[in-house]
């Protein structure tokens, strides 16, 4: 019986034309329901049994509430009893009115179409077909049951009912296929576009990988390879060359490692990748001092607190190279509740931090500066240094600001 | 830079495909007397096989080998020579690699822009027993605690002395500076790192159980 009832997944278009087919169930049965009501009422005198009308009158009530509630949507154990509620009507036929006047009116309406409409509509032709038989059978049997007179009429008649059962439920399960097969042509259209473009982009963004590599970093493997030929075959190997070569390689090894690193994800709107602005800032002095930067969880911040802090300690660096007579520095970022703590340290001279002695040899500018780009941000900045000692720099600020 | 914690030249095995990179470092590694490369390999599973041959002390792995991901050799290493101590070179600085290299028990991690001297102290450290922090693999730890501190349900957090040593590394001190601004000996700082270390790589076992169980039910027929 349940053969080819198949619980279907519409896609867009399917569920929008399956809720369709659904409502327009969901409104025959009502109005089946309204005249079913009309032929109780009139036709009371004239029945059987009438209480057994009022009856089945109230079940179908209370079924077409039911399913209006859930907006007609028909799962499988619905379609189920929905089929066993339209059988058990059309059983009553005889019951209720007692042997049937062939081409009248049966009290139970258009009513148990709506059943196998909603067979054929969920689960195709041959479920369509198959709820309709049942519908059919259960007709044929319940006429019986009345005592209806056996005649040419007459069975021609049934014969004809039960054909209006199979017909609706066949046509119904036919329409709903044809929905369905377009709606899963829609669907592969749809993939086959997404995949299209997807292609599209990934090209392009290969593409314009390539042209970065290009630009920077064949230009500067081919002028290593050629100045280190150059060097080999000289006699006397100027170490200022040599020294040369290396930044250019350092400062490509750090551009392909921050192509490398990018985010898969642009950051958010308003967002910015505090990592990524110290890199920056770190590639302003390189090659002088080595710069390690390195982060531990820091989130995506406001735009401005990236780039004030980023330019902070690019001050701090720029610092670090004029001043400090350092080899090395490092920056280190990290997100600690509401907070940004990035520590810029270096392996230099160090100096006494004495604000007032600072100011007396005008060396302060530079700490005031980035001292005032911190407290903008409500955010404190402090300095660590000693001569012999190198000097570190902590900024804070809260990740919130900006 | 001579100084040999096992009393003799450290052993060294060196993992890379390409041929210039391991002269280089060959050079820079036996320039100061106290290693000896035993041994190349190209590929993983020659690195396997020369490994098991030689039995170098401590084994110095590019992450990017052809065909198999670093973290596979390390895992094979240490099952056919758990002697072997692994430090990781490598030119990328990939997150999720170099975390997975340490927790399959990489004793290590240095990007290749380290100097001769650091890669050469960073050997003999490994071979002491210790283990070898960069600044940007301590901030990587550092992450990935913080990251997974909320849901920690194997009790391996780090305790608030293990994150400052961390922060402190980060930052770019060596183990005898922290020991200095922190009061402590170097030997309890390399404690804390090893600690650090081995809660890492109880935490990659975890992971790496809980990756097969959920593998092994996903192929489960039925």
């Amino acid at each position: 019986m349940t053969a080819g009832v198949t619980a279907r997944q519409g896609g867009g278009e399917a569920a929008r034309a399956s809720a369709g087919l659904a409502l327009g169930v969901l409104v025959l049965r009502w109005a089946g329901l309204a005249w079913m009501a009309l032929l109780v009422v009139i036709g009371a005198d004239t029945f059987r049994r009438p209480g057994l009308a009022q009856a089945a009158l109230a079940g179908t009530a209370v079924w077409t509430a039911l399913l209006t509630a859930r907006h007609g949507r028909m799962t499988r154990p619905a379609l189920a009893a929905d089929l066993l509620v339209a059988a058990g009507l059309v059983l009553l036929v005889g019951p209720v009115t007692g042997p049937v006047a062939a081409g009248g009116p049966v009290f139970t309406t258009i009513y148990p179409l709506a059943a196998v409409l909603s067979w054929g509509a969920g689960g195709g032709f041959r479920a369509g077909l198959a709820a309709g038989a049942a519908l059919g059978a259960a007709l044929v049997a319940g006429v019986l049951w009345g005592g209806s007179p056996a005649g040419g009429r007459y069975v021609l008649g049934l014969a004809g009912d039960v054909g209006n059962f199979l017909l609706a439920g066949g046509a119904t399960g036919l329409v709903g296929r044809l929905l369905d097969r377009s709606a899963a042509e829609v669907r592969a259209a749809q993939a086959a576009e997404v995949r299209a473009r997807e292609q599209a982009a990934r090209l392009a963004e290969r593409e314009a990988l390539a042209r970065d590599l290009h630009d920077s970093v064949l230009q500067a493997l081919a002028l290593v390879h050629k100045r280190g030929r150059e060097l080999a075959a000289g006699d006397a190997v100027p170490a200022a060359a040599v020294a040369r070569l290396a930044d250019l390689a350092r400062a490509q090894e750090r551009a392909v490692r921050s192509l490398l690193l990018a985010p898969a994800a642009p950051a958010a709107p308003g967002l910015a990748s505090l990592p990524e602005a110290l890199e920056r800032a770190a590639g302003v002095v390189d090659g002088a001092v080595e710069v390690s930067v390195v982060a531990a969880g820091v989130p995506p911040l406001p735009a401005a607190v990236v780039t004030a802090v980023g330019a902070a300690v690019e001050q701090a660096l720029a610092n670090v190279e004029r001043h400090a007579g350092a080899r090395r520095a490092w920056v280190f970022a990290e997100a600690d509740g509401g907070e940004v703590v990035v520590h810029v340290r270096d392996d230099g001279a160090g100096f006494a931090y004495e604000p007032a002695a600072l100011a007396a040899s005008g060396k302060i500018g530079l700490l005031r500066s980035m001292r005032g780009r911190i407290e903008e941000l409500g955010g404190t900045m402090t300095v660590d240094s000693a001569p012999g000692r190198g000097t570190e720099i902590a900024f804070r600020v809260p990740a919130a600001a900006g | 830079m001579t100084a040999t914690p096992l009393g003799r030249p450290v052993g060294v095995l060196l993992v890379d495909d390409h041929p210039v990179w391991r002269d280089g470092v060959r050079a820079d590694l036996e320039a100061g007397g106290g290693v000896r490369v035993v041994g190349e390999a190209g590929s993983a599973d020659e690195a396997v096989a020369v490994a098991v041959r030689e039995r170098p002390d401590v084994v110095l792995l590019d992450l990017h080998l052809p065909g198999v991901p670093g973290v596979a050799v390390i895992r094979r290493l240490a099952e056919r020579l758990p002697s072997a101590r692994v430090l990781v070179l490598s030119a990328s600085a990939e997150e999720a690699d170099v975390l997975d290299a340490v927790k399959a028990g990489a004793a290590g991690y240095l990007l290749k822009s380290a100097t001769g001297a650091e890669v050469v102290a960073a050997v003999a450290q490994v071979a002491g027993g210790d283990a070898v922090f960069s600044p940007s693999l301590a901030a990587l730890v550092l992450g990935e605690f913080r990251r997974v501190a909320a849901g920690a349900g194997d009790g391996q957090a780090l305790t608030p002395r293990e994150q400052e040593v961390l922060r402190l590394v980060a930052r770019g001190y060596t183990y005898r500076e922290i020991a200095d601004r922190l009061t402590l000996s170097v030997r309890t700082v390399q404690n804390h790192v090893q600690h650090i270390l081995d809660k890492l790589q109880v935490r990659g076992r975890y992971e790496l159980m809980r990756y097969a169980i959920r593998r092994g039910l996903d192929q489960e027929p039925g």
